[in-house]
């Protein structure tokens, strides 16, 4: 899978406006962490706007310029203060009600109605996750601290999308251990030692969705 | 009207309220968006109305163009493609309380970071070095929003070549940037 791509196709998706909720939020983080990322938004945007300005014409029917001034009250606008979408969307993540998943590692799942899921994710220093692979693609991006895996490590705006080829052990970070956001496409299979425990915890789980 | 004297019609709007030059926006720009929405699949209905709500962003919230962030084009495109997210998923249905989370989407692009100038040389790059078929491709694909299957019907070319060509310019893309 070529990991560039896949990153770059999140970030032309979001800028043609196709992405689904879960995705648009994970995105849109990711642009405000990643000023690369954003770089490349915005030269995509911006061929965007000339494809606009050189799109052919279809005539409106009734509206006209005044139609768009007289409609409108001086609407608020809002204030630009510099904090991450998700945090905008969410609070701060220091109050969030974390959901331990066992010792070490909590959730915090943003129910957004999609198909994908987009969850928080928090590891204490130098916690692991159980070896495991991917029944769909799943997305990390990292917001703080960093954790290493098998494949390098990510900081804070690294982005490491895995598919069901890869199989990962990813580790926080021994000093200030890590908060990720998540999208999990499908559910993930476990393996190892408790590996089937946990795949039948995620067969019956499927049962309540 | 090219995106200078764009550009230069928005900071009259901005400045000054000046009517006549949001009326010469809306008469140059109007159906472009109309066009867009006609594109990405909405009724001729829904098209105007959108189109109208976007003019009375681009209205009310002149303020928040800075010429030296972004073209006009680039603005009003956001907002253009903006409005049609929120309208493709307010249709879903796909929240219960959707002003949660609309808001957050798509205003964390950190604009100020960037030149208008290094921006526009990146594009200027881009154009130089697609060909004119891969940039209708592009166009097809990320600004109408047709699906791969779309594009193989309309171009008369097998689906496979479309997927590969798309990767390909999608690769030479992040290669020139």
């Amino acid at each position: 899978m070529n990991g560039t791509l896949v990153k770059n196709q999140l970030i032309f998706d979001f800028a043609a406006g196709s992405l689904g909720p879960a995705k648009s939020v994970f995105t849109s983080t990711y642009l405000y962490l990643n000023s690369k990322a954003s770089s490349l938004n915005n030269t995509f945007e911006s061929m965007l706007g000339d494809d606009l300005i050189s799109n052919h014409d279809v005539a409106l029917d009734k509206t006209t310029y005044k139609d768009c001034i007289s409609k409108i009250k001086k609407t608020k606008i809002k204030s630009d203060e510099e904090s991450s979408p998700i945090s905008k969307l969410v609070g701060p993540i220091t109050d969030l009600k974390w959901k331990q998943k066992y010792k070490g590692f909590s959730e915090f799942n943003l129910k957004i109605k999609d198909d994908d899921e987009l969850k928080l994710i928090k590891m204490d220093p130098g916690v692991s996750v159980p070896l495991h692979s991917h029944g769909g693609k799943e997305y990390i991006l990292v917001l703080d601290g960093s954790f290493c895996d098998e494949y390098g490590k990510y900081s804070v705006g690294d982005i490491q999308i895995n598919d069901q080829k890869i199989k990962h052990t990813p580790i926080a970070c021994k000093d200030d251990g890590c908060v990720c956001l998540s999208i999990t496409e499908k559910d993930v299979i476990f393996y190892g030692r408790y590996g089937s425990f946990l795949n039948l915890f995620t067969f019956i789980k499927s049962f309540f969705k | 009207m090219n995106k200078l004297q764009l550009n230069q019609l928005m900071i009259k709007i901005r400045e000054d309220r000046d009517e006549m030059a949001f009326s010469s926006l809306f008469d140059f720009l109007a159906p472009k968006i109309k066009g867009y929405y006609i594109q990405n699949g909405l009724s001729s209905e829904n098209a105007e109305e959108l189109t109208q709500e976007v003019f009375s962003i681009i209205w009310a919230k002149s303020d928040s163009y800075n010429p030296s962030k972004s073209a006009l084009s680039t603005w009003a495109y956001t907002i253009a493609r903006n409005k049609k997210v929120d309208f493709l998923r307010k249709n879903k249905g796909f929240y219960g309380n959707e002003e949660d989370i609309r808001e957050f989407l798509y205003e964390a692009n950190r604009e100020d970071i960037f030149n208008q100038n290094e921006i526009n040389e990146q594009v200027k790059k881009l154009n130089m070095e697609l060909e004119p078929s891969q940039r209708k491709m592009i166009k097809m694909n990320f600004f109408e929003n047709k699906s791969h299957k779309k594009i193989a019907e309309e171009l008369e070319i097998p689906l496979g070549t479309v997927k590969s060509r798309i990767r390909h310019i999608l690769i030479k893309m992040q290669r020139l940037l």
